[in-house]
């Protein structure tokens, strides 16, 4: 009879510990679904209350729903300039980085500077100065001959408000850089280098791999800050989001109505954005999760 | 490795050949480039209407010799959109808008980004080092404001030590200090000790005003079409007795522009007076404020501003 008993029936013989471990499980697969919702509900009180409060104040929502349309359609360059300014952020960020991080002094000195210098200045007055005081720049060396060279230094308002938005930005993101890469343990450097990798080789094949994971999540944060204070270069001129909202609502008076819904709009902008950025990270993990 | 060097590459090429999209021509002077370009560049600030504010749904011009970071005169309108346009008209060629904020234009130096500053711009001796400054093309009175229930003031030179509102930089700014100068008048100041109140603009304001009198100012001193503006809008402010004075509001020119603007100056001045002769401005003076503000501004002298030295 020894044989039958290897013989598995069709359905297994109910395991008591299975079965505690299924029902625990869907009992907090139950509560998170419940406290989800709980949260849900007072996200909605909160916003209820928001546009109760907003019509105290004089507010007109018949405006809004007549005119937003002006303001969405800035949206697209202030999304365009984010992406391009945090695009030539991340790069100027990483060789901060590596910079920061090199033993060469002249390398360690430029980085340095850099990082100190912009961060601690504020945009607003970068962004003058690059549209106001390169030209100037360019027209001493106009008058020195070299006019092609000159001319490249009188940049665009929207030239230069992705060159300011990218300097600043690279400057607080040398740092999310600098912390990622020495958060990758050192151990694994030499490792690496008693293989026989060259030093490049042991930053782009061992280190950054694993610091961009660490990286990412900062990114995304600066990403999202970036895109209210690519509200600053309107200064200039240029017409996107609250460009467009603040001039428009001069012609009626209608501040509070404009600014709401510039404030929505970004608002909007920056949860698709933590969400884009969560997929993202998501993605990253894949090789460490369990 | 190989990659990240073709990326960057390709950035900093990218990068100059943005950057190497300025106007290449060669001209003698401003006048010659402008009229070789096809296109006058024209700055304003769309924050005061009714001189220039925002076309809602204005697409932009097809067919349009402007550049792409300019916009079409069918995105913007008002007082001083309509004089740029008769001016290019008259000369020949398309007007293009630029819309900086209006520190940038007072400031000068504008590395040639635009030709000239069609934007009700007071003609000023701090100014007219920056600036060359056109026949004015029409005048603006200033006049104080206040809460409307207010009974105690029935004069301007009441308001002697109270809280007035303006903007900072101003002219109003300006006069409140007593250093107002404009060439070819002289100013009563007829508010003693006021204490000033710096705001961006004339509307934040007489926004702050209309909170209630005396909540955060007894006064605001601004232009009397802004002014009459916001009351038609629902502002609780009325006008305090007679507009305190008038200022002269002319185009204005980069100093520093290059190839030499001076004929430039000289040529919108001349159409300008084209234009005051023959009743354009008046028309549109009279279409915008529904009043004549532009009859004193062709009578100006321009010649005594004497600005090529």
């Amino acid at each position: 009879m020894a044989v039958d008993s290897l013989n598995f029936p069709a359905k297994p013989p109910a395991d008591p510990n299975l079965d505690m471990g299924l029902a625990l499980v869907a009992q907090q697969r139950k509560e998170r679904l419940i406290q989800t919702v709980k949260i849900g509900v007072v996200w909605v009180g909160l916003i209820i209350f928001l546009i109760a409060l907003l019509l105290q104040f004089n507010f007109d929502p018949a405006y809004v729903f007549a005119h937003y349309r002006f303001v969405l359609e800035g949206m697209l360059i202030t999304i365009g300039i984010s992406m391009a300014s945090i695009a030539a952020a991340t790069v100027l960020a990483l060789l901060g980085a590596l910079g920061r991080l090199s033993h060469n002094p002249i390398a360690q000195g430029v980085s340095g500077f850099y990082v100190s210098l912009v961060r601690g200045t504020p945009l607003l007055i970068q962004i003058y100065i690059i549209y106001l005081g390169l030209p100037q720049i360019g027209s001493t060396l106009n008058s020195m001959g070299y006019s092609e060279i000159g001319r490249l230094f009188t940049l665009t308002a929207v030239q230069s408000g992705i060159l300011a938005l990218s300097l600043n930005y690279g400057a607080y993101m040398t740092e999310i850089f600098r912390a990622g890469i020495q958060s990758i343990g050192h151990g694994q450097r030499e490792a690496a280098e008693s293989i026989g990798m060259s030093r490049w080789q042991i930053m782009r094949r061992v280190i950054l791999p694993q610091a961009v994971r660490v990286i990412i999540p900062d990114i995304g944060n600066q990403f999202i800050a970036m895109q209210k204070d690519s509200a600053q270069v309107s200064v200039m001129g240029i017409w996107e989001m609250t460009y467009r909202a603040n001039r428009f609502a001069r012609q009626d008076s209608k501040f509070m109505e404009m600014f709401v819904v510039a404030a929505a709009f970004y608002w909007l902008l920056t949860i698709v954005s933590s969400w884009l950025e969560g997929m993202l990270e998501r993605r990253m993990a894949h090789a460490y999760e369990r | 490795m190989k990659k990240f060097y073709i990326a960057f590459t390709m950035f900093v090429v990218l990068g100059l050949l943005l950057s190497a999209c300025g106007g290449t021509a060669t001209a003698d002077n401003k006048l010659e480039e402008i009229l070789a370009r096809g296109t006058l560049i024209v700055s304003t600030d769309p924050a005061y209407p009714p001189q220039s504010e925002l076309v809602e749904g204005g697409a932009r011009a097809e067919n349009t010799k402007c550049a792409s970071d300019q916009h079409t005169s069918s995105e913007l309108t008002g007082f001083d959109i309509d004089v740029a346009l008769a001016i290019a008209e008259k000369l020949g060629v398309e007007a293009c808008f630029v819309t900086p904020d209006w520190t940038l234009i007072t400031g000068g130096n504008w590395a040639n980004r635009w030709d000239i500053s069609i934007g009700s711009m007071t003609i000023t001796p701090e100014r007219m080092s920056k600036l060359y400054f056109t026949q004015p093309y029409y005048t603006t009175p200033a006049a104080f404001y206040v809460y409307t229930d207010n009974t105690t003031y029935t004069d301007p030179a009441e308001l002697a030590g109270k809280k007035i509102g303006a903007c900072t930089g101003c002219t109003y700014d300006a006069y409140l200090a007593g250093t107002l100068q404009i060439p070819g008048e002289t100013f009563d100041y007829v508010v003693a000790n006021p204490d000033f109140v710096g705001y961006e603009t004339d509307l934040n304001a007489l926004q702050d005003l209309a909170l209630g009198d005396g909540v955060r100012l007894d006064a605001v001193l601004t232009a009397q079409p802004t002014g009459a503006g916001v009351i038609a809008d629902g502002f609780p402010l009325k006008q305090l007795g007679e507009p305190v004075y008038f200022e002269y509001l002319a185009g204005a020119i980069d100093i520093a522009s290059t190839p030499d603007p001076a004929p430039f100056v000289q040529k919108i001045t001349e159409v300008l007076l084209e234009l005051h002769e023959d009743g354009t401005l008046l028309q549109l003076s009279q279409q915008y404020y529904g009043l004549d503000l532009t009859t004193a501004a062709g009578l100006f002298d321009w010649e005594m501003l004497d600005q090529f030295k």
